[in-house]
């Protein structure tokens, strides 16, 4: 088998792995920040530019890491594992 | 493809060596361009009018500084101007990346937050401030605090502090730098003008662009705010008298 299709399927198989983990941690994660806030805004909405406030603070603070997951995967598929060069040398 | 993610263009200077010059050049603007700017304003205060320019400044240095006052208390009044400064600085160096000037292959362009030369160092400032302040304030029973619950947490203590200022540098970096990355990503689609069966690829990714400059333009927004909220935050824990 040929080695270079070999760290090719595996670069692209971790890249969809990691943003499929990156997308579903974030969604939940800011989907209970979110839901927190319109029920908080419900029970005291004179509260709600306090409100608002934290809730982007804390959106702001939890997309810290899914970014950073993000870069990482795009980092192994374009320069570690070098997938689109190995896929046009393929492919010719 | 990989040669741009990440590239700048360098000049090599004699005693720093090769550094990279759209950053350094693009900050050089922003900063001129706000010294200006916010000169300008202020020249509406010699005369006892009210001018709308000068609400408009004062709406945003009034939202900074009631968030100061309500997480510092009385004693955060002296920093106020360090933070309205920090928050539109980087708020300014993020929008910058919108400006179409990073194609044209000049030594301009791009947003220079999204290179760690320049996040870093904002970092490094806070955190040195932080420690300043409250060394100032305290002395050195100061540094006592790593041992406060019980001396046996003093690797746990010392690792979240010097985690702070990473993790701060992390997300802006991040934040805007995936924002590059993916006006990148999108282009090379669209030059490389994959269709798939009759869905043609290329065209239906050409209106993505638009969408990501909106986000780019949110994210840009929320990450100067939680930059310099972390940092108020920050300061206040290292100022706080119980521990």
């Amino acid at each position: 088998m040929n080695p270079e299709a070999l760290i090719a399927a595996a670069a692209v198989l971790c890249f969809g792995i990691v943003i499929s983990g990156v997308a579903f941690g974030s969604a939940v994660g800011d989907g209970i920040v979110a839901s927190k806030a319109v029920e908080s805004i419900a029970r005291q909405p004179e509260a709600r530019p306090n409100i608002f406030l934290f809730m982007f603070l804390g959106v702001g603070v939890l997309e810290a890491v899914p970014f950073i997951a993000i870069a990482l995967s795009f980092y192994i598929l374009l320069v570690v594992a070098k997938v689109p060069q190995i896929i046009t040398s393929l492919v010719k | 493809m990989q040669e741009h993610i990440g590239e700048h263009i360098l000049w090599h200077l004699p005693v720093l060596g090769a550094v990279h010059a759209d950053t350094i050049t693009t900050t050089w603007l922003v900063m001129v361009i706000a010294l200006i700017f916010f000169g300008w304003i202020g020249a509406s205060y010699r005369s006892p009018y009210v001018s709308k320019r000068q609400t408009v400044l004062e709406a945003v240095f009034n939202y900074i500084a009631d968030l100061v006052t309500s997480v510092l208390g009385e004693g955060g009044e002296p920093f106020v101007p360090f933070f309205v400064a920090l928050f539109i600085f980087i708020f300014l160096l993020n929008q910058f990346g919108m400006l179409p000037f990073k194609a044209l292959g000049l030594p301009f362009g791009g947003s220079p937050t999204a290179d760690l030369n320049t996040v870093v160092p904002l970092a490094l400032v806070v955190f040195c401030m932080i420690q300043a302040v409250a060394f100032r304030k305290k002395g050195l029973a100061y540094f006592g605090h790593v041992l406060k619950p019980f001396p046996a947490l003093l690797p746990v203590n010392v690792l979240d502090e010097i985690l702070r200022p990473v993790t701060l540098a992390a997300r802006l970096f991040f934040n805007i730098f995936v924002g590059e990355l993916l006006f990148i990503i999108v282009t090379s689609i669209i030059l490389a003008r994959i269709s798939i069966g009759f869905f043609n690829l290329s065209l239906g990714v050409a209106v993505v662009p638009i969408l990501i400059q909106f986000f780019n333009f949110f994210v840009g927004t929320i990450q100067a705010f939680v930059f310099t909220l972390l940092a108020i935050v920050y300061l206040s824990l290292a100022l706080a008298d119980d521990h």
